[in-house]
């Protein structure tokens, strides 16, 4: 098991090293640099100017030296300096984490309380009412665009039923108690975190059906109940543990994806979060901010694919990590 | 054992639909209880906050080294120039004393080195002071003159600056200085753009930091402690930032000028402008500033703020904003003149403006608009294209495209004549014209290909580069009264040499004009400069490197309530006179009416 887990680990520090070389490289490719938009906005700028511009930044070097020059900050704990915001990166990347990680967070936890016993008893209800009522909903929340209901949830609960906030992260109040704090931020979360879950509900129910159902056929099941077992321990230890191996994969994957999917929420919900600030730096060059949110996204996908593989041994007795 | 079996059956069924409903119960009642009934009914918005939604993200506040418009718009709440341009497009004095001229002999001619040269007298109001009470002085002025030159910092509009060559400080008064100026230029004092920063606190921060690349940026207190009263001389003062959220402002009281009427203003980001209207009906937000609402999205909100009489105006004004198309003149087709009068007689831009603008944004004739002093639409000075299908076939008769059955025209060697048509990619109202104008091309048998591309790589490649091939559509945003150099000079021209400067795309090089702009900027006396620039403009309209399309209008959305607001149509927003803004007025009045 230690092995296994080392291992793991020396992967993931690889995987992450050529990704981040091949990241920045793919940046370096795209057309234009922070200068040329510089130089774009004020037409007054002499050739001088800029190049003395792109000296200062470094931008004059070929793409491995920056590249180069960029691992070395990082490995001295500078996160560097956003171009875009005019600030250090760590100071607007550590607050548009958290808010993401809440967010996403709040909205996997929602997505598993709801989809998982919807998935359960529409594939005990196979073919009933129930299954097709339930894969209708699923299906909706796997077709629907989350721009579309993020805006229909706008209108019905913020605008036509005044209920929550219809965007922001928090009120702009300062004489709030650390309490009314938090219920302020949770208020803030409930809309984007309902339309964030949407689209997960839909494809975890789809999965958690469809894995149940197979379990549930199985001879063991069938052995289970003849044996004369409780319907619950049958239900839970025989056959949703059985359904948990595609189950842990979907989760774990999903939940790397919910940052970058998080970009469409958070722009409708004018939420402070970090796809949306991913999204601003790499359409202005922000190479910094760009190059420090890819990499948290790939080690948090590489992270979680790892999770996944441990779980796995929890879930399934028969695999080991010899 | 069975009859057992299926009663612990039953049972075990019971408790899992007891499950799902409780899970179901405590979701509903979180959403139930974090629910407040009424959280965002509207109400009227009063004197002591104003909530101010815009679409576009903002960075530090440093004047220096910011570049993004909504820094700007924000930046005036709390900070002002040496001079201002106010929404009856003159220039004022704002925090100096008086404005040197010639005729009130605070600026003067002097001869330096055989040179004709420029001094002009600058004082500061004499309350002025920033907000820690810290008088605003010179060395303000020449601080951020020094910290705008160094060579590690990032200052993309270095230029005004650099113009000064010298700023010698009064011993006596240090409110008072005369700057010297390289050159001898009559827009030496219509330099809204001159910022200052506070001497007192930032010079110790420069002197740390100012010779390590970006490193002022880094340290600059406006980006460690935004909050610092000392760091703003203008109506508000910061009490909280957080980029990419809002920016909450406070009302200053160490303001020299006329206190503002609102206590608190916050400006929120709202990225999507789909949502503006939804957080304003909400009551998230009280209005939406420039940097908000598009233009079809205005009208139709003004339209529904007077069908449902809601509480707000929408306002519109004509802008300093140009929207044209620039032709390659390095394109075989477009270098015929009868080709592009052509193209400019297929047009017609008043219905254009009437069928998708209600008439608010006017057909354009040439680069300045009406607001601007400079503006003319007497034929004796430019050439105007009346819209004519008939002239245009006639003009592409005369330079060999002919007519074919096919309804293209073809040259003497079957070539068609084919123009590209791009422009940004996702302007929903740029691609709407653009249709319009490939349909009105199509009449008199031109083939227009619309191949459009994002704005990053348009701006920041196709035009800077002249990467083009055709006609690109977008627009130019100016200073009234300005220089067209950048835009008509030969010296404009993008190239390598130049380092890709200047927004000549077009290719226009015409040496009489280039004379024309050289005297244009060293010329002092008003009547003659605008003699200059109407010859300009004759060659403009008469040589059509440019498509004049319509120039754009600026729109907002206000409480209905609030007074003192108006829109500039210029590069100075509105925030600029925040100090007259006023909420008393009773909630309600002027409801639904959309303001001139």
């Amino acid at each position: 098991m230690t092995g296994f887990v080392l291992r793991r680990l020396a992967q993931t520090v690889i995987v992450i090293a050529l990704l981040s070389f091949f990241c920045y490289f793919l940046m370096t490719l795209m057309p234009g640099d922070p200068i040329d938009e510089m130089v774009a906005a004020n037409p007054n700028m002499t050739a001088e100017d800029a190049q003395r511009l792109r000296e200062l930044h470094g931008l004059d070097q070929p793409a491995y030296e920056r590249y180069w020059n960029w691992v070395k900050m990082i490995a001295g704990g500078d996160l560097g300096y956003s171009r875009t915001y005019r600030v250090p990166v760590s100071e607007i990347l550590g607050r548009s984490l958290l808010n993401t990680s809440l967010l996403a967070g709040a909205a996997l936890v929602l997505s598993l309380l709801v989809a998982v016993p919807l998935g359960i008893w529409a594939a005990l209800r196979k073919g009933g009412r129930v299954d097709y009522f339930v894969n209708l909903f699923a299906f909706a929340g796997i077709s629907v665009p989350s721009f579309w209901i993020a805006i229909v949830l706008i209108l019905v609960f913020a605008v036509y039923l005044p209920l929550f906030p219809a965007g922001g992260t928090a009120s702009i109040d300062f004489g709030m108690t650390p309490m009314e704090s938090v219920i302020d931020r949770a208020r803030h979360l409930v809309l984007p975190v309902l339309s964030l879950s949407f689209l997960s509900i839909g494809t975890f129910v789809r999965y958690t059906r469809a894995a149940m159902i197979e379990a549930m056929s199985n001879d063991y099941i069938r052995t289970a109940r003849a044996k004369g077992l409780s319907w619950e321990r049958v239900l839970f230890v025989h056959g949703f543990r059985n359904a948990l191996i595609p189950l842990i994969t979907i989760v774990t994957l999903s939940f790397s994806t919910l940052f970058s999917g998080a970009i469409i929420t958070e722009t409708v919900f004018a939420y402070d979060g970090v796809g949306r600030l991913v999204f601003l730096s790499i359409q202005r060059n922000d190479f910094n901010v760009a190059m420090v949110a890819f990499m948290i996204s790939v080690s948090w996908v590489l992270l979680m694919n790892f999770a996944a593989d441990l779980l796995y041994g929890l879930a399934d007795p028969r695999i080991t990590y010899s | 054992m069975k009859a057992g079996t299926a009663a612990s059956g039953i049972r075990s069924r019971t408790a899992w639909r007891l499950g799902l409903g409780i899970v179901a119960i405590l979701v509903l009642a979180t959403l139930y209880g974090l629910a407040r009934p009424g959280l965002g009914q509207r109400s009227a918005p009063t004197n002591q906050a104003l909530r101010i939604g815009i679409t576009q993200e903002f960075e530090s506040l440093n004047p220096l080294i910011a570049q993004m418009s909504a820094t700007f718009y924000l930046y005036s709440l709390v900070n002002r120039a040496l001079v201002k341009l106010d929404e009856n497009m003159e220039f004022k004095a704002q925090l100096a004393v008086q404005r040197p001229t010639l005729e009130n002999g605070l600026a003067r001619f002097v001869e330096v080195d055989g040179v004709r040269r420029l001094e002009a007298d600058w004082e500061i109001l004499p309350d002025a002071t920033w907000g820690d009470g810290v008088p605003v002085t010179c060395r303000d002025l020449e601080f951020s003159w020094e910290v705008a030159q160094s060579p590690h910092v990032s200052i993309a509009g270095v230029e005004i600056y650099r113009e000064v060559e010298e700023i010698r400080i009064d011993p006596a008064n240090p409110k008072r200085c005369t700057f010297l100026y390289r050159q001898a230029r009559w827009l030496f004092n219509r330099r809204f753009q001159f910022y200052l920063l506070p001497a007192h606190l930032e010079r110790p921060v420069f002197e740390a930091y100012g010779d390590q690349p970006e490193g002022y940026e880094k340290h600059t207190l406006y980006t460690t402690d935004p909050a610092n009263p000392g760091l703003y001389h203008g109506p508000y003062r910061i009490r909280e930032v957080k980029l990419g959220s809002h920016v909450v402002f406070e009302r200053n009281p160490t303001f020299y000028g006329e206190p503002a009427n609102i206590e608190t203003i916050v400006a929120i980001l709202i990225p999507n402008t789909g949502t503006l209207e939804a957080n304003l009906r909400s009551g998230s937000i009280d209005m939406v500033s420039t940097l908000g609402m598009s233009f079809d999205q205005a009208l139709a909100f003004a339209r529904r703020v007077e069908a449902e009489e809601l509480p707000f105006k929408v306002n519109f004004r004509p802008a300093l904003v140009y929207e044209h198309i620039d032709l390659d003149l390095d394109e075989p087709v477009l270098q015929d003149v009868r080709v592009r009068r052509a193209l400019v007689h297929a047009l017609d831009r008043r219905r254009l403006t009437q069928a998708l603008f209600e008439g608010r944004q006017p057909p354009a004739l040439h680069f300045v608009a009406p607001a601007d002093r400079w503006y003319t639409e007497d034929p004796d000075k430019i050439v105007i294209y009346e819209h004519s299908r008939r002239k245009a076939a006639q003009l592409l008769d005369e330079a060999g495209w002919t007519l074919a059955a096919d309804g293209f025209r073809y040259d003497a060697q079957g070539n068609r004549l084919r123009l590209k048509l791009s422009t940004t990619a996702s302007n929903k109202m740029r691609e709407i014209v653009q249709v319009y104008l490939q349909g009105q091309w199509r009449a008199i048998g031109v083939d227009a290909r619309i191949q459009n591309e994002p704005a990053r790589i348009f701006f920041g490649q196709t035009m800077r580069r002249r990467l083009f091939d055709g006609a690109a559509m977008y627009a130019w945003t100016q200073s009234p009264e300005f220089s067209p150099r950048t835009t008509v000079h030969s010296a404009g021209i993008p190239s390598e040499a130049n380092g890709w400067s200047g927004q000549n795309t077009p290719g226009w090089a015409n040496p009489r004009v280039d004379w024309l702009v050289e005297e244009l900027e060293a010329e002092f006396d008003p009547d003659r400069r605008l003699e200059l620039i109407h010859e300009i403009m004759w060659h403009y309209t008469s040589e059509v490197p440019v498509i004049p399309l319509y120039y754009r209008s600026d729109a907002s959305v206000t409480p209905a309530n609030l007074t003192g607001y108006r829109l500039t149509g210029n590069q100075v927003s509105a925030t600029d006179h925040v100090e007259r803004w006023n909420l008393d007025r009773v909630a309600g009045a002027g409801t639904g009416r959309t303001a001139p």
